[in-house]
């Protein structure tokens, strides 16, 4: 392929999926099993019926979100680690709105995800400032930022001022569920295919209009691309490094509020929630090469092979349904040595992907 | 609070500080020279499988041990193949290790261990000091918190070696210069690194659970992470901020077991978060400041300038 190419960066996740999906069914084959047994197992659990597509669906529809949420920041220099404490204030945001909010219902809906993602975008902007004002490295900070909504949500909201009172017969745990007028639509009569699929596909065209068509986007790729140089032109640096972490941490945060919205949780913020949407974020968005289009397409892999694996566990197959997982991590170690693999020119040297074939400036010091 | 709730305070932070003071001791050997650990957190569950494996493989705990920290070593293998073979984000290497962590034991658990709804059935457990109505004292585990640390921090300090290995982490250029490999340097810490946190992450079954859970190690290795910064980048100053995060849950398991007044009413989220609240805002410049070594995860460039 032209290396010049618009679609030169996809690439190496590309090459490196296939690896990973070969390595997979070496591995299903050495111990003992069949791997095309897996394979239609896994479509037939990801895609047969209703009640299967609205589990892809419903899967899918986080991972768009929390990849966009890394991939977003990515362009800006930013590695957003915090997108599953995004994602757990996204989701708190939203099974208190909807449960406590009560406006009438056409505005019900869309303003409890407004406010679910304002609330991850003010989380997300935290690490956003810490690093414009003080320094603070971003990835360090929102790990810690991850532990600290994880415990606060768990241990204290949802064990305490959160929690439901139980009055309507016996305690189940968690928090109240939310009003009817504040549950995303369903789409079909069975299964939970709901709206919250054309909603993230929606935040992923925004996402990359943001980056290719508006100013905003053009400087936040500049930074990405050179810092110092963004500088020089006068981007306002520390402002920018502060937005593309509060988009990140709304992003992340719309995905928690689809999982309460959209059935995902029975429509409450269970007990001990630890779906790791937020850390599979980092996945997808590598795996998708940090662009809206290869997010998308990475979600809707990984969010059938999620949806699919239950069907892995089926007696005639005998595999457990962690080899969607084993298969993410075997990819992304591949997309992380993919210098040992991929041979094409001098390469990247640690810093983000430019955005492929658009105008940034050449002047960067740093490419 | 009375003598006997301090002491089983102590007894409980000397039992279950160790993973945790390990594995970012490894993580204070891996940043000094330059290269962060990200996947502490997986080397950790790498180390506390195979600890188990090992210990019932071998019926001894020893073993297990061994076993673990061989697993933690070859994670570390990786994260420098990918970091420095590789030339990799030294973020999306400790990434790529957290994944495959995930993945692969929650797989062996099951196909190696047959292990039922994620738990193993009782792992042969090291040496314990029983002390009475205060429990028992991982002593193995205890002694190891106690004794590396020092002879990491005497390593670094006072040794030539040492001064090697802080100046790759500081100025790699000037290193390089003098003659010795940047890489050579970095990748032995980093094999270091690995093979403490999987020592780390054995302690986990091996002297305090006496079984592994799929969930292990619940994010000590991220809590190892945050003792890192927490200590400044020493490791005495690693060891004591493992310490004092194992003192803030301790204290938080007495208050509530205690019933004492005022204290219990506390939620529990407060005490458990706030070894991390600490760290960010040690990290801000609130409380002290908190500065990494000056070349820390920046990727060695031979042809850079």
């Amino acid at each position: 392929m032209n290396p010049r190419s618009r679609l030169a960066p996809l690439l190496p996740p590309l090459l490196a999926l296939a690896t990973a999906f070969a390595l997979c069914a070496v591995a299903i084959l050495a111990i003992g099993r069949s791997p095309a047994a897996a394979a239609a197992a896994l479509a037939e659990g990801a895609f047969d019926g209703p009640m299967a597509l609205g589990e892809t669906a419903l899967k899918a529809t986080a991972l768009v979100l929390t990849g966009l949420a890394v991939a977003l920041p990515y362009r800006a220099g930013l590695f957003n680690i915090g997108g599953q404490g995004q994602f757990l204030v996204g989701a708190i945001a939203a099974a208190w709105a909807g449960r406590t909010l009560g406006l009438p219902a056409p505005i019900e809906l869309p303003s409890v995800l407004l406010f679910a993602a304002a609330c991850g975008a003010a989380w997300g902007a935290l690490a956003g400032v810490l690093k414009a004002r003080r320094g603070v490295h971003e990835v360090i900070s929102t790990i810690l930022l991850n532990w600290i909504a994880l415990h606060l949500i768990d241990s204290w909201l949802v064990a305490g001022p959160l929690h439901a009172s139980g009055a309507s017969g016996f305690s189940h745990g968690g928090t109240e569920a939310v009003r009817a007028a504040a549950r995303l639509p369903l789409l079909l009569p069975e299964g939970r295919l709901s709206l919250g699929l054309p909603l993230a596909l929606a935040a992923a065209l925004l996402a990359w209009w943001i980056l290719a068509r508006t100013p905003f986007g053009l400087e936040l790729r500049a930074i990405g691309a050179s810092e110092p140089t963004a500088r020089a032109v006068g981007i306002p640096v520390p402002r920018r490094l502060v937005q593309a972490m509060a988009l990140g941490g709304a992003f992340a945060a719309l995905a928690g509020a689809a999982m309460i919205l959209g059935g995902g949780t029975d429509y409450r913020y269970p007990e001990n929630y630890r779906d790791p949407y937020g850390f599979d974020g980092i996945a997808i968005a590598l795996v998708g090469a940090g662009h809206p289009l290869g997010v998308v397409l990475a979600a809707g892999l990984f969010g059938a092979l999620r949806a699919g694996a239950i069907g892995l566990q089926d007696p005639t197959v005998g595999l457990h349904r962690s080899w969607p997982d084993i298969l993410e991590g075997v990819a992304v170690v591949l997309i992380a040595g993919q210098r040992l693999f991929v041979v094409s020119g001098p390469g990247r040297r640690s810093q983000p992907p430019s955005a492929p074939g658009e105008d940034l400036p050449e002047a960067g010091g740093g490419r | 609070m009375t003598h006997s709730t301090l002491a089983s305070l102590l007894v409980s932070i000397l039992a279950y500080a160790p993973p945790v003071a390990l594995a970012a001791l490894g993580g204070v050997l891996s940043e000094r020279a330059g290269v962060i650990n990200i996947g502490l957190e997986g080397m950790m569950r790498f180390g506390a499988f195979f600890g188990a494996w090992g210990a019932l493989a071998t019926g001894s705990a020893w073993w297990g041990l061994g076993a673990g920290a061989a697993a933690g070593l070859a994670s570390g293998a990786l994260l420098a193949a990918l970091a420095l073979w590789a030339r990799a984000d030294q973020i999306v290497a400790g990434v790529a290790v957290n994944l495959l962590a995930l993945g692969v034991v929650t797989f062996l658990l099951e196909w190696a261990l047959g292990a039922d709804g994620g738990i193993t059935g009782p792992v042969p457990m090291l040496p314990a000091l029983a002390l009475g109505p205060l429990g028992r004292l991982p002593a193995v585990a205890t002694g190891a918190m106690l004794l590396l640390p020092a002879a990491a921090g005497l390593f670094l300090r006072a040794t030539p070696w040492g001064l090697r290995w802080r100046a790759v982490g500081e100025n790699p250029r000037a290193v390089a210069a003098a003659g010795a490999s940047v890489v050579r340097l970095r990748g032995a810490a980093v094999l270091a690194s690995g093979a403490l946190a999987g020592l780390g992450g054995a302690l986990l079954p091996l002297a305090l659970l006496g079984r592994f859970e799929d969930r292990m190690p619940a994010g000590q290795g991220f809590i190892a992470l945050a003792a890192v910064v927490f200590g400044k980048w020493t490791p005495l100053g690693a060891l004591g901020a493992a310490i004092f995060f194992a003192g803030s849950e301790g204290l938080q398991i007495e208050l509530s077991s205690g019933g004492a007044g005022l204290a219990s009413s506390i939620p529990r989220g407060f005490f458990l978060a706030l070894p991390y609240l600490l760290t960010l805002l040690a990290l801000a410049g609130f409380v002290g400041k908190a500065v990494p070594p000056a070349a820390d995860g920046v990727p060695w460039d031979p042809e850079g300038r």
